[in-house]
């Protein structure tokens, strides 16, 4: 008689896969998104339109606006409001959409009070704005 | 008569909503958020009220509140080597806009002079980056 040998495999026991890993990865992936992330909404403002590919008529006269360090506005020369100025611009653009407006900030002006009157005069639905240097805001330091 | 108390039996803690809360987390600083800018926190950049799409330019520079121009972390540069540069890089052939990061405190002289310099250069277009403040009058 033969007797056969059984050999018995021993069971392994099916053990939990350890999630551990897995969640120390999760939370590395967020803290990189977290830190990485930045929340803020940009935007653009243009200090000078695209060059155009010239035309044969002439361009109309600019309209100029004049910013002093103080935030105070002159439109054209003469001392105004910003709500004024912005009913003004207004109107000028709706006689010519393409009506170009010159800002012309003092040295001395922050950057933050330009990107206001830039807003304003966009606001105002001034498409064509370009900043420009005022003839009367003259450094000696330049001669 | 005995009263048995039942023994409760300590289960391991479900982690499944844990990893689905975090996946969530995940998602959502995925889409909500964006990748860091390309400027330094210490530039501070002007609000705008006035919401604008913003597409990064080929080419920007940042201004500092010391009204210095600088290309990255480092020394300042001067407008002379900016525009040699912005004509090397061929952006002007290419009629690419540039940028301007500049800091909210900085001066209005310092903006005039860097768009006096890329006028010369032959730059056309010169955008400044904004941010956009909604609850702003």
């Amino acid at each position: 008689m033969s007797q056969a040998i059984q050999i018995t495999r021993a069971r392994r026991k099916n053990p939990m896969m350890g999630l551990t890993p897995l969640i120390d990865m999760i939370f590395l992936l967020l803290l990189f998104f977290l830190l990485g992330s930045d929340f803020v909404s940009y935007g653009q403002s243009r200090l000078a339109p695209p060059r155009g590919t010239g035309g044969n008529e002439s361009a109309p006269q600019p309209a100029i606006v004049t910013l002093n360090k103080q935030g105070g506005l002159q439109w054209n020369g003469a001392p105004v409001q910003a709500e004024n100025l912005a009913q003004k611009v207004t109107a000028l653009v709706a006689e010519d959409e393409t009506q170009l407006i010159v800002l012309m900030p003092a040295g001395e002006a922050e950057v933050q009070r330009v990107s206001d009157t830039l807003d304003l005069l966009v606001g105002a639905g001034a498409g064509s704005i370009t900043l420009e240097r005022d003839v009367f805001d003259i450094d000696l330091a330049d001669f | 008569m005995k009263l048995k108390s039942q023994r409760r039996e300590i289960k391991s803690i479900d982690l499944l909503p844990l990893i689905n809360v975090v996946f969530l987390l995940i998602l959502f600083v995925l889409i909500a958020g964006r990748p860091t800018t390309n400027h330094p926190q210490q530039i501070e950049v002007a609000t705008s009220t006035q919401e604008s799409d913003y597409a990064p330019a080929a080419f920007s520079i940042w201004l500092k509140q010391d009204d210095k121009f600088y290309f990255a972390e480092g020394e300042d540069v001067t407008l002379g080597e900016v525009s040699d540069w912005v004509k090397s890089a061929g952006i002007v052939e290419q009629g690419l806009p540039v940028e301007l990061i500049a800091d909210r405190r900085a001066h209005a002289k310092s903006l005039l002079a860097f768009r006096a310099a890329m006028a010369k250069a032959g730059v056309g277009e010169i955008r400044l980056k904004t941010q956009y403040d909604g609850s702003a009058p």
